[in-house]
C-alpha cells in the first residue's frame, strides 16, 4: 500500500479540457471518493492514475515513484471496472490467477493467493465457473478478488456498483468498505451517487467541469460547502439572496427580510440553510423565524417533506422527522407557520 | 398479484440480480385469438414453403423407381450407392471439398489479419480498405466469374501458361469469396468486444503483446472458427463464380449437379443433392455453436 | 503509452501490412478483372473476335434489340414480383419471430438459415420435383381430380418466380427480423391504449419504425433476384430468359465479350440504381424523425 500524490493534473482532448488543475494527496490506507455528475472528469482522472490515458501536463506519484509516463502494466494498481470486465474465456480461478502470473508470482504462492482472494469475497465455491454463469453481483465480487490478489499499491474502482440493483449495491458497497479497511488499501472510488460516496469515503473530492470543487470529509463537505455547486450537489439546500447590512445581519433581496448570521464576513451574496435544520412551528422560535404558509406536505414515512411558501414569495423546503401525527398537527396545507433556524445553520456564500 | 413467496425465494431472487433485458416483449393474450392462430398457421406454411424443396429432394432420393413418379412404388438406398460410386460426382465432390478447405483456410488467415489491421490500427484509408475487402459480396457471382475468366485468358496469353480451368485459378477466385465473409464476421466480433476486458488485463500486469495473445485472440476464437466453417460452406456451394472457371475433367459438385439437372431429374441426382445437403447442413449446425448465424446473413 | 500504440507511426504501418495481402488478393483477382470487363463493353466484336477500341455498339445493340429488352424487362419483372412477394409473405414471419419468446426460437432461426447454406442448385432441384409434369403438385391435383392432364408449371415465369421467392424469402425474413428484434413493442401497446386498433397501430407506429429493416431487406432481396442464375436456368429453361444466364452465354458460348460485358454493366448499374431508389423511397416515406 502506498500514498498517492497528484499534482496539477491536466488533460485536454483537442480544444476540450476534460480535467484541469487536479491536485490531491491521498494518505496510505485512505479511501477517497471522486464524486460528480457525468462528464465532470472523475473517470478521466481515474484512468490517468491507472495509466489508460496520458495526462497533458502534471504528475502522478504512487509512493516514491513518478508513474506519470509509466505504462499501465507496470503500475501495480488494481482496478475494478463498471461492467466487471472478467475474461469470458477463463474460469473464475483462472481470472484471478492471471494477474498473479503477470506479476511473476511463484506457482505455489499463486494458488494460495488466489484462494485467499476468493475467500475474501466468498466466491471460492464458484472457482471453476465461467463468468457467463454468474450473476452481476457475483461477477463484481470476482472482479474485486482479481484486483486484490495482485496486492496492488492502489485500489481503483470505476463506478463498480452502478450496474447492480439497489439491494445488491448496498451489500457489495459494505463488502468493499470492510475489505478496504481490513487490508488498509489506499483506494480511489469513482461514483456519481452521493449517498455511496458519503457512506464509504474517508474524504471526497467533488468535481465539476473538470475541476475539483472541494476536497474534504463527508461531514466537512456537507456542513461547510465551499461553493454553490457543492452545496447544491450534496443534498438539498434552501438559498436566500441578499447582502450583509451590518455584522451578523443579512438582508434578503426580496422583501428585505432580516436574517441573523454568524461571523463578521461582509462579502456574502447568498446564504444557504439545509431543510433538516428548519423547524416549523405555529409560534416564532429562535433567532430566525420566517412566516409563511404550508404549500405541500409529503409524507415519506420516516420524514415529512414540507414546502412552505414564505410571505416574501419564495419557497423553502423543510424536512421534519416523523414524531407522530400529534406533533405534525400544525403542518397541513394552508396552515400558517414560522420557518425557524439558527444563525449557525446558515452557510455563507460569496457568489 | 396476491401470490405469497417464501423468504428464501426472495433471497435467491435478490441474488440473481437483474441483467436487465432491453424491451422484453410484452406477453399478453391476444384479444382476438383467431388472429393469433391464423398468424401461426401462416408462419408454418411459410416455413413449409421454404423447406419443401429440400424435403422433396431427400424424399426423392429414396424412391425405388428410376424415373420420377408419384406415388413412389417403394424405397431403396441404391441411389446413394450409385451417387458415391459415380466418378463424375465423386470427382466433383472431392474438388469442391479440396477447394473449399484451402480457400477457407487461406481466406480466414488473410481475412483475420486484415480485420486486425483495420480495427486495431487505424491507418489512413482503413475504411476504404474495409470496403474493398467487402466488395466481392456486392458483385453478382456470374459477373465476377466471367470477368475473372476473361482476365485469366489474358494472363494465359501473357505468361504462356494455363490458368483457366486450373485448380489454382479456381482456388484464387474462391479465396476472394471467403475473405469478405471472414472480415465481416471477425470485424463484427471485434467491435463487440468489451474494451474494458483488455484494459483489465493490462491493469493486471499484461503488456500489449500478452494482452493480445492471451485475451483478445482467445475472445475472437469463436468468430474465427465460425468464419472458417462459414467460408467452407460458401465456397463449397458456390456455383456462379465457379461456372466459368472449371475445365474439362475438373468440376465442382454444384456444377456437376446442375449440369445433370439440365437434362435429367431422377433419384440419383436427388441422392447426390441430399449428400450435399447433409454435409453443408452439419457444418452449418456446428458453425451455429460459435456464432449466431442469423446476425451474419 | 500502450493506448497510444495504435496511432503511432509504427502502429499504422503494422496495420497496413496486416491488411495488405488480403487487399492485394481481392484487388488483383476480383476488382481488376471486373474493371477490365467493364472496359471490354466498349470494345468492338468483329467476326468472332474482340477488337480494342471505343464504341457504344454493344450498348446500342442491347437497347435496340427487342429480344434483349425483353430479357432485361423479364429480369426486372421477376425481381420486382419476388421482392414484393417476399415482403408480403416475409413480414408476418419476421414479426412473429421478433416477438416470439418461445424456447424454440433459435430452432426457428436455424431452420431459416439452413436452406441458405445448402446451395441454390439443390433447392432448384427440389422445385423441379415439386413443379414438374410428373411432380408432386401435378400428382396432388390429379389425385383429387382438379385436372386430368398435368399442368405445365415448369419452364414458365411462374416456376421461376416461385423458386426465386423460395430462395430469397429467408434472406428477407432474417434481415427484417434482426431489425424488429430491437424494437420496443410496448409502443404498440401504447398506441392501442390511446385508442388505435391493431391495424392503425401497426400502420402508424410499427411500420415506420420497422421501415429501415424493410428497406434493407427488400433491397437485399431485389439485388439477389436480379443476379439470379441457377434458379432461372433450371426452372425457366427456354420459357423465360434472364440477364445473368444471358450474359453468361454471350461470354462463354457466343464468345461475344463486348456484348456480354455490356449486359453485365447494364445489369449491375440498373440493379444499383433501382436498389438505391427504393431504399431512398422507403426511407423518405416511412422513416420519420428517428433520431437514436
Amino acid at each position: 500500500m502506498a500514498k498517492v500524490s497528484i499534482d496539477r493534473l491536466k488533460k485536454t482532448f483537442g480544444s476540450a479540457v476534460a480535467v484541469s488543475d487536479f491536485s490531491l494527496d491521498i494518505a496510505d490506507g485512505e479511501l477517497v471518493a471522486f464524486l460528480g455528475p457525468s462528464g465532470c472528469g472523475k473517470t478521466t482522472t481515474l484512468r490517468m492514475i491507472a495509466g489508460f490515458i496520458e495526462p497533458t501536463t502534471g504528475t502522478i506519484r504512487i509512493g516514491d515513484d513518478d508513474v506519470t509516463r509509466m505504462p499501465v502494466h507496470k503500475r501495480n494498481t488494481g482496478m475494478v471496472f463498471q461492467r466487471y470486465a472478467l475474461f469470458p474465456h477463463m474460469t473464475v480461478s483462472q481470472n484471478v490467477l492471471f494477474g498473479l502470473e503477470m506479476h511473476k508470482v511463484e506457482p505455489t504462492e499463486r494458488d494460495k493467493r488466489m484462494r485467499t482472494a476468493l475467500d475474501m469475497v466468498r466466491m471460492s465455491s464458484f472457482h471453476d465457473r465461467y463468468p457467463r454463469q454468474l450473476s452481476g453481483g457475483q461477477q463484481q465480487r470476482v472482479a474485486i478478488a482479481r484486483a486484490l490478489a495482485i496486492q496492488p499499491r492502489v485500489f481503483l474502482l470505476d463506478e463498480p456498483l452502478s450496474n447492480l440493483d439497489a439491494k445488491l449495491r448496498l451489500e457489495v458497497r459494505e463488502e468493499i468498505r470492510d475489505l478496504q479497511r481490513n487490508l488498509g488499501l489506499t483506494t480511489i472510488f469513482v461514483t456519481h451517487d452521493q449517498e455511496e460516496a458519503l457512506a464509504i469515503a474517508d474524504r471526497m473530492a467533488i468535481m465539476y467541469d473538470g475541476k475539483i470543487q472541494q476536497i474534504g470529509s463527508p461531514e466537512e463537505l456537507y456542513e461547510r460547502p465551499d461553493n454553490l455547486f457543492v452545496a447544491d450537489f450534496l443534498g438539498k439546500m434552501n438559498f436566500f439572496e441578499g447582502k450583509v447590512s451590518e455584522a451578523g445581519k443579512f438582508i434578503t433581496t426580496s422583501h428585505q427580510r432580516e436574517i441573523f448570521i454568524d461571523g463578521t464576513e461582509r462579502n456574502v451574496q447568498k446564504i444557504g440553510v439545509r431543510p433538516e435544520r428548519i423547524t416549523l412551528s405555529a409560534q416564532p422560535q429562535g433567532s430566525n423565524a420566517l412566516t409563511g404558509v404550508v404549500d405541500t406536505a409529503i409524507y415519506l414515512g420516516s420524514i415529512l417533506d414540507v414546502r412552505v411558501r414564505l410571505d416574501s414569495g419564495e419557497f423553502v423546503s423543510a424536512q421534519l422527522p416523523n414524531r407522530g401525527s400529534e406533533h405534525a398537527q400544525h403542518i397541513s396545507e394552508g396552515a400558517r407557520v414560522h420557518a425557524c433556524f439558527e444563525p449557525k445553520d446558515c452557510v455563507l456564500f460569496s457568489e | 398479484m396476491g401470490q405469497l413467496k417464501q423468504v428464501s425465494e426472495l433471497q435467491t431472487a435478490a441474488d440473481a440480480d437483474a441483467r436487465i433485458t432491453p424491451f422484453p416483449a410484452p406477453h399478453r393474450k391476444s384479444r382476438v385469438p383467431w388472429v393469433a392462430w391464423l398468424h401461426r398457421t401462416f408462419v408454418v406454411l411459410m416455413y413449409l414453403f421454404m423447406l419443401s424443396p429440400l424435403i422433396f429432394v431427400v424424399w426423392l432420393s429414396f424412391f425405388k423407381d428410376a424415373i420420377l413418379y408419384f406415388p413412389p412404388s417403394g424405397y431403396t438406398l441404391s441411389w446413394y450407392h450409385k451417387a458415391v460410386t459415380d466418378s463424375a460426382f465423386v470427382n466433383g465432390f472431392l474438388t469442391s471439398l479440396q477447394v473449399a478447405i484451402i480457400a477457407s483456410l487461406c481466406g480466414v488467415t488473410l481475412g483475420v489479419a486484415a480485420s486486425l489491421g483495420i480495427i486495431r490500427y487505424a491507418f489512413k484509408g482503413n475504411n476504404l480498405v474495409n470496403t474493398l475487402l467487402l466488395s466481392p459480396l456486392l458483385v453478382p457471382g456470374i459477373v465476377a466469374g466471367v470477368a475473372i475468366y476473361l482476365a485469366y485468358l489474358q494472363v494465359e496469353n501473357l505468361l504462356d501458361m494455363d490458368v483457366v480451368g486450373t485448380y489454382g485459378g479456381l482456388v484464387l477466385a474462391h479465396i476472394c469469396l471467403t475473405i469478405p465473409w471472414t472480415v465481416r464476421l471477425v470485424s463484427a466480433s471485434m467491435h463487440g468486444l468489451d474494451p474494458s476486458i483488455v484494459e483489465a488485463a493490462r491493469n493486471l500486469g499484461a503488456n500489449s503483446r500478452v494482452a493480445f495473445w492471451r485475451i483478445t485472440l482467445p475472445m475472437l476464437r469463436p468468430a474465427i472458427v465460425a468464419a472458417t466453417l462459414f467460408s467452407f460452406v460458401v465456397s463449397f456451394e458456390n456455383l456462379e463464380l465457379s461456372l466459368s472457371l472449371v475445365g474439362p475433367g475438373r468440376t465442382t459438385l454444384p456444377i456437376a449437379i446442375m449440369q445433370y439437372l439440365e437434362f435429367n431429374l431422377d433419384p440419383t441426382i436427388a441422392a447426390v443433392s441430399a449428400i450435399q445437403i447433409l454435409l453443408l447442413g452439419v457444418v452449418m449446425l456446428v458453425t451455429d455453436r460459435f456464432v449466431k448465424l442469423s446476425q451474419v446473413v | 503509452m500502450d493506448s497510444a500504440d495504435k496511432n503511432a507511426p509504427q502502429g499504422r504501418r503494422v496495420g497496413a501490412s496486416l491488411a495488405f495481402p488480403a487487399s492485394v488478393m481481392v484487388l488483383i483477382v476480383m476488382l481488376v478483372p471486373i474493371l477490365m470487363l467493364f472496359r471490354y463493353s466498349f470494345n468492338v466484336f468483329d467476326n468472332g473476335l474482340m477488337i480494342e477500341g471505343f464504341s457504344l455498339d454493344s450498348y446500342l445493340n442491347f437497347f435496340s434489340d427487342p429480344y434483349y429488352r425483353e430479357v432485361f424487362l423479364n429480369t426486372v419483372y421477376v425481381a420486382a414480383v419476388c421482392t414484393l412477394l417476399s415482403l408480403i409473405l416475409g413480414f408476418p414471419v419476421a414479426y412473429f419471430l421478433a416477438k416470439s419468446q418461445s424456447r424454440y426460437k433459435s430452432l426457428f432461426i436455424i431452420l431459416l438459415v439452413f436452406p441458405l447454406m445448402v446451395g441454390n442448385v439443390v433447392r432448384a432441384a427440389g422445385w423441379m420435383i415439386i413443379l414438374g409434369n410428373a411432380g408432386f403438385v401435378n400428382y396432388f391435383l390429379q389425385l383429387f381430380g382438379f385436372t386430368d392432364q398435368p399442368l405445365q408449371l415448369m419452364y414458365t415465369p411462374f416456376a421461376v418466380i416461385v423458386g426465386t421467392t423460395g430462395v430469397v424469402l429467408p434472406y428477407f425474413i432474417l434481415t427484417l427480423q434482426s431489425v424488429l428484434e430491437g424494437i420496443d413493442f410496448s409502443v404498440e401497446e401504447a398506441a392501442q391504449s390511446l385508442g388505435a386498433n391493431f391495424f392503425v397501430s401497426f400502420y402508424r407506429v410499427v411500420l415506420p419504425i420497422a421501415a429501415p429493416g424493410v428497406a434493407a431487406g427488400t433491397v437485399l432481396v431485389f439485388i439477389l433476384c436480379m443476379n439470379a442464375y441457377a434458379t432461372p436456368v433450371l426452372l425457366g429453361g427456354t420459357g423465360i430468359t434472364m440477364m445473368a444466364p444471358a450474359l453468361y452465354d454471350q461470354i462463354t458460348k457466343a464468345a461475344n465479350w463486348p456484348f456480354g460485358a455490356a449486359l453485365a454493366v447494364v445489369l449491375v448499374v440498373a440493379t444499383l440504381i433501382m436498389a438505391t431508389l427504393s431504399n431512398w423511397f422507403i426511407h423518405r416515406r416511412y422513416v420519420k424523425t428517428m433520431v437514436s
